[in-house]
């Protein structure tokens, strides 16, 4: 059996810490109303603005993850069909429904009530969808951001202005509901530690261009993505990071990667099945196929082609980051793009396209995605499919039969050509 | 359509997706708009499967297998809009398909509560009506525009007073018959069809016919993918009057006549934002659409709801649920059923609803 | 003179060949039998049904790979592959000029772009539902009360083939039933359904480059109905090798066969005791 080299070094136990302490507070704001909470999307999320109030972020979709990866995401999924979902409904939102519903939360902590439901609507439909119902069934005050969609390439200033207003609209709806004056100092400092967090993770992710690349940027960058949403704008999530460089760029400067031998690199595409996180991580580690780039991993914010939040246009970088730097927002031809990029720059063997049935934002059309790669740019890629969040829609057998047939295939063209030069 | 462009040398036809555009603009440009609803159930889909995979709506897929297949030869152009996940990826999949065509994205607000939102979406028009000015090189002046949203105005009051006479009368004008004459104007040009409209709605206000006793029903969710005519047909024939729907809804979407007064696309904007009817695809969380469901059945003074949902349609699939709720709170019976628009045997279907409506009859 | 064995462990069946290279390489024998519950049990008849077949002894075999969903299971094998690799390679062999290979098994359909020299370039697979499956035909066949074999030669004698939307194993029933009541022919019912399975599975091909030469393999391509259906939405011919089921086997015997140039322990362990040395 191939040594399969996690990446386990400090980092994962203090991520773990952190995640822990932002439950605590949660559970905390659950019992004393305090300090006031806010239910937010990952994708594009304004984490900053919160810092204004010192407020703390609900993510509905890390409670989802968090339960599909200690397998007790079925449980509330049927419960949500049993109100009247339907199987195609992407099952994250079963989930979350389901738990509200069943009083389930994914550590036995309680959860709060939100101060307020902040829809920051950047692409995903289905967001709409589900904090309407959230806020049907929490009873709790919903505000909807409506950032415009990247249909060219650059956003346009009304796009920018419309998104400032909003902002300043939720500023105000937060001064009502929490009866504190928005803190703008706080608030610019919260944006320049998020600026900080940003170049960290950014020099992180371009450590994956060495090779052997030091850490597995799908799973492992997955892992990291807990504190990067929480406590981005956070001096606490400036010294995670900080410390997670460093050990990572140690590691890199060692040579060591994450398996004995990096025999194959990856850009992987789409979520993972989180109820299967591990099986799945193993079916590549059999192959010491390491990930070096994932679209997944940017859901939160695209920070390794250069973007910055800038503290000293807050509002501005705040309304951009959401409009323009996050993969949800950003067409799906700017997704090929992106994936190009981290093929070339990256210096990857072939591209994993996994389909999952839930999400029609990253599934929907990925069948030209694999035209695109395999027809015109001739890229080796996988198409593999199953869910991220329902563990009735993974065939092991059938998934581990495609990606052996894969690597089987990569690794007769490698022996056949000459060996790449490395870095 | 072919021949409406021979006889207009130079002259554009711009298609969009169901459910809402604005038709104004691209008429004030001296285009044709076209509704394109799939191709039905004409057209296998070959090339677009391997595309888009399982779990999508089969109009995406037809849509994109006529673009694949020539069959989008006429359109100059195509308009996508905010609608759901699966048709925006859509949008960008035809971009890169079909490179000489002028595809383009209508972002349509989400928070109407932002004074900001309808200067936005003055703006999207603006936008649009610059590229078709480009598109068809020519100029479009506010006073096109104002004249269009007039013809429009028409033509929407005049779906108003026909879908009126079938609520009231539904002996009198079966859905079949209607739904086919309000379809037939996704494709030909405003004035044609408000002529044939006037001429329906004088045929059947004077028609005298027995009431039957039948079932008062509103069916929703078919908004975008339209469900095969026979299966229409069907519904009635097992013993409905379908006196409210969803269908087609693209054609009637203001409430009410779109102002002419002050600046035309800021009137257009103002009242997507305001003054128009709800849907699984427009989002205002000042009103909850399951609140405009029910109203909806009040008005009409319907006996049940069926939910008719196109396979795969997520949007109408989420809706589901807290329509259904508010419906038991409201007491109103409810039936679901899916759809797809390529379908040739409807055995299964037709059981379901002749059981729902025995259900009701047998109270 | 080289010997080597290839073992498809397939769903319902487990197909075993054997091939020499003696200044050529040769198919010995094939031999077949159903898989049954016992996964370990078909491999070894398989194979010693195979190597009574060529006339050998099971010891002479210097090495054998296993492929099919129960590759993991052939305890006498020495090394696994999977049948897409093994299809690739054996379609090529026995289909000389093969660029594509469209196989439709009892479980799974698949499609294979394939290079000069047998080698996998790219694959899609369809192996989540019944569509384009035997187990479809199968299943239509029983609905009607036909048996399996008929299913092909009554297609071809389709006069207006009825049109099928669904290509859904249990929907499709209804449909049959339906046209039935109908009063439509078993012929045109079946006509239907192998054009509507023939569709499906180009449509999951057209993923690929479809380039020729297409050769056709698995256990449904000894169904003239749908090698027929299938060159006609394709629009040419196929290559259809009388051994299209032995395909993923020979496969795996001609890797095993490459195997054996490598150096490497040849001898066979069955059960706990070596059947013949060599090391």
């Amino acid at each position: 059996m191939t040594e399969k080299k996690e990446y386990r070094g400090s980092i994962h136990q203090w991520q773990k810490d952190l995640m822990l302490a932002w439950y605590e507070q949660l559970d905390q704001a659950a019992d004393t109303g305090s300090p006031a909470t806010v239910s937010m999307m990952i994708s594009g999320n304004c984490v900053e603005l919160l810092e204004g109030f010192g407020a703390v972020p609900l993510y509905p979709e890390v409670n989802a993850l968090q339960l599909a990866i200690r397998h007790q995401s079925l449980d509330p999924i049927l419960a949500a069909e049993d109100l009247g979902y339907a199987t195609d409904n992407c099952a994250y939102v079963k989930a979350d429904v389901g738990c509200i519903v069943k009083g389930i939360t994914p550590t036995g902590g309680k959860l709060p009530t939100p101060t307020l439901i902040l829809c920051n609507f950047v692409g995903c439909n289905t967001y709409l969808k589900w904090f309407e119902h959230l806020a049907k069934l929490q009873q709790a005050p919903l505000y909807v951001i409506d950032v415009p969609f990247m249909r060219a390439n650059e956003p346009s200033r009304s796009d920018l202005e419309y998104v400032i207003k909003q902002l300043q609209e939720t500023v105000k709806k937060l001064e009502q509901l929490t009866g504190s004056k928005f803190d703008y100092d706080r608030f610019r400092q919260a944006v320049a530690c998020s600026s900080r967090t940003e170049e960290l993770w950014s020099r992180i992710k371009h450590l994956a261009r060495r090779s052997p690349s030091p850490f597995d940027a799908y799973f492992d960058a997955i892992t990291l993505m807990g504190p990067l949403y929480v406590y981005r704008a956070r001096p606490e999530g400036v010294e995670f990071f900080e410390a997670a460089l460093a050990e990572l760029q140690a590691k890199a400067d060692a040579h060591k990667g994450v398996y004995e031998q990096e025999h194959f690199r990856l850009v992987m595409e789409g979520p993972p099945p989180y109820p299967y996180f591990r099986t799945f991580r193993d079916m590549f580690a059999k192959w010491q196929a390491c990930a070096v780039a994932s679209t997944y991993s940017t859901v939160g914010g695209l920070w390794e082609f250069g973007f910055r939040h800038d503290p000293d246009n807050p509002f501005e970088s705040v309304a951009m980051h959401m409009i323009a730097q996050n993969v949800t927002n950003r067409n799906f031809l700017q997704r090929y793009e992106q994936i190009r990029r981290y093929i070339e720059e990256w210096n990857a063997d072939g591209l994993i396209i996994h389909f999952v049935k839930s999400c029609r934002l990253f599934s929907a059309g990925q069948g030209d995605m694999r035209d695109y790669f395999t027809k015109q740019l001739g890229v080796p890629t996988l198409y593999i499919e199953s869910d991220l969040e329902d563990p009735r829609y993974f065939a092991e057998a059938q998934t581990k039969n495609r990606i052996d047939a894969f690597f089987e295939a990569l690794e007769h063209s490698k022996t056949a050509t000459p060996v790449r030069e490395e870095t | 359509m072919r021949e409406w462009k021979q006889s207009r040398p130079g002259a554009k036809v711009i298609a969009y997706f169901p459910v809402y555009a604005p038709v104004e603009l691209i008429h004030a440009a001296g285009m044709l708009p076209v509704s394109l609803y799939g191709a039905g159930d004409r057209l296998d889909i070959q090339h677009a499967d391997a595309r888009f995979g399982s779990f999508i709506c089969s109009i995406v897929k037809t849509t994109l297998e006529m673009g694949l297949t020539g069959h989008l030869e006429p359109f100059d152009g195509f308009l996508f809009s905010t609608i759901c996940d699966s048709a925006r990826n859509l949008c960008f999949v035809m971009r890169r398909n079909l490179p000489a065509m002028y595809v383009d994205f209508l972002r349509l607000p989400h928070n109407p509560s932002s004074p900001a939102a309808a200067l936005f979406l003055a703006e999207e028009y603006r936008r649009i009506l610059f590229e078709l000015e480009r598109l068809g090189a020519c100029k479009v002046h506010d006073d096109a525009v104002r004249h269009s949203i007039t013809v429009y105005n028409h033509h929407r009051a005049l779906i108003r007073k026909l879908y009126e006479v079938r609520t009231r009368y539904p002996e009198k004008v079966s859905t079949g018959e209607l739904y086919q004459l309000i379809r037939a104007g996704s494709s030909l040009p405003v004035e044609e069809h408000t002529a044939q409209l006037e001429t329906a709605l004088a045929q059947f206000c004077s028609r005298s016919v027995k009431k039957r006793d039948s079932i008062r029903i509103v069916v929703e969710g078919s908004f975008c993918e339209q469900p095969p005519l026979t299966l229409i047909q069907l519904i009635e024939d097992a013993g409905c009057y379908i006196v409210d729907d969803d269908f087609v809804i693209g054609q009637s979407w203001f409430e009410g006549d779109v102002p002419t007064e002050g600046d035309p696309l800021l009137s257009l904007a103002t009242s997507y934002l305001d003054r128009s009817v709800y849907s699984s695809v427009r989002h205002d969380f000042r009103k909850p659409r399951w609140d405009g469901l029910v109203q909806k059945v009040r008005r009409s003074k319907a006996d049940a709801v069926l939910f008719l949902i196109a396979k795969f349609c997520e949007p109408a699939y989420f809706d589901y649920v807290p329509y259904k709720q508010e419906l038991e709170r409201a007491g109103i019976p409810h039936l679901q059923l899916e759809f797809e628009e390529k379908s040739f045997t409807f055995d299964r279907l037709r059981t379901e609803i002749e059981t729902f409506v025995e259900s009701l009859i047998f109270d | 003179m080289r010997i080597a064995a290839g073992v498809d462990v397939g769903s319902t069946q487990t197909k075993a060949v054997v091939v020499s290279d003696n200044g050529g390489v040769k198919v010995l024998a094939r031999a077949l039998v159903d898989t049954g519950a016992n996964v370990q049990r078909a491999a070894e008849r398989a194979f010693d049904m195979c190597c009574h077949e060529a006339g050998i002894h099971s010891g002479d075999v210097g090495f054998v790979v296993g492929t099919g969903y129960g590759r993991y299971k052939i305890a006498f094998g020495n090394t696994q592959m999977t049948e897409i690799t093994c299809h690739a390679k054996g379609a090529s062999f026995l289909c000389p000029g093969t660029r594509t290979v469209i196989d439709m098994g009892g479980q799974d359909s698949k499609a294979i772009s394939v290079g000069a020299n047998g080698e996998v370039l790219d694959f899609v697979m369809n192996d989540k539902c019944a569509a384009g499956t035997g187990r479809f035909l199968a299943n239509s066949a029983e609905v009607m009360s036909i048996s399996l074999d008929e299913v092909g030669p009554l297609s071809l004698k389709a006069k207006h083939p009825v049109k099928i939307a669904t290509v859904c194993t249990v929907f499709v029933e209804s449909d049959i039933l339906s046209y039935l009541a109908q009063g439509k022919t078993a012929e045109d019912i079946l006509g239907g359904v192998h054009i509507a399975i023939a569709k499906r599975t180009l449509s999951l091909a057209r993923r690929l480059n479809i380039e020729p030469e297409i050769a056709m393999t698995g256990g449904v391509a000894r169904n003239v109905g749908m090698v027929w259906a299938l060159e006609e939405v394709l629009g040419r011919k196929m290559l259809v090798s009388p051994d299209a089921q032995f395909i993923g086997a020979v496969g795996a015997a001609l890797f095993a066969l490459e195997k054996l140039d490598q150096s490497f322990e040849s001898g066979i362990w069955r059960g706990d005791h070596a059947v013949s040395g060599g090391h």
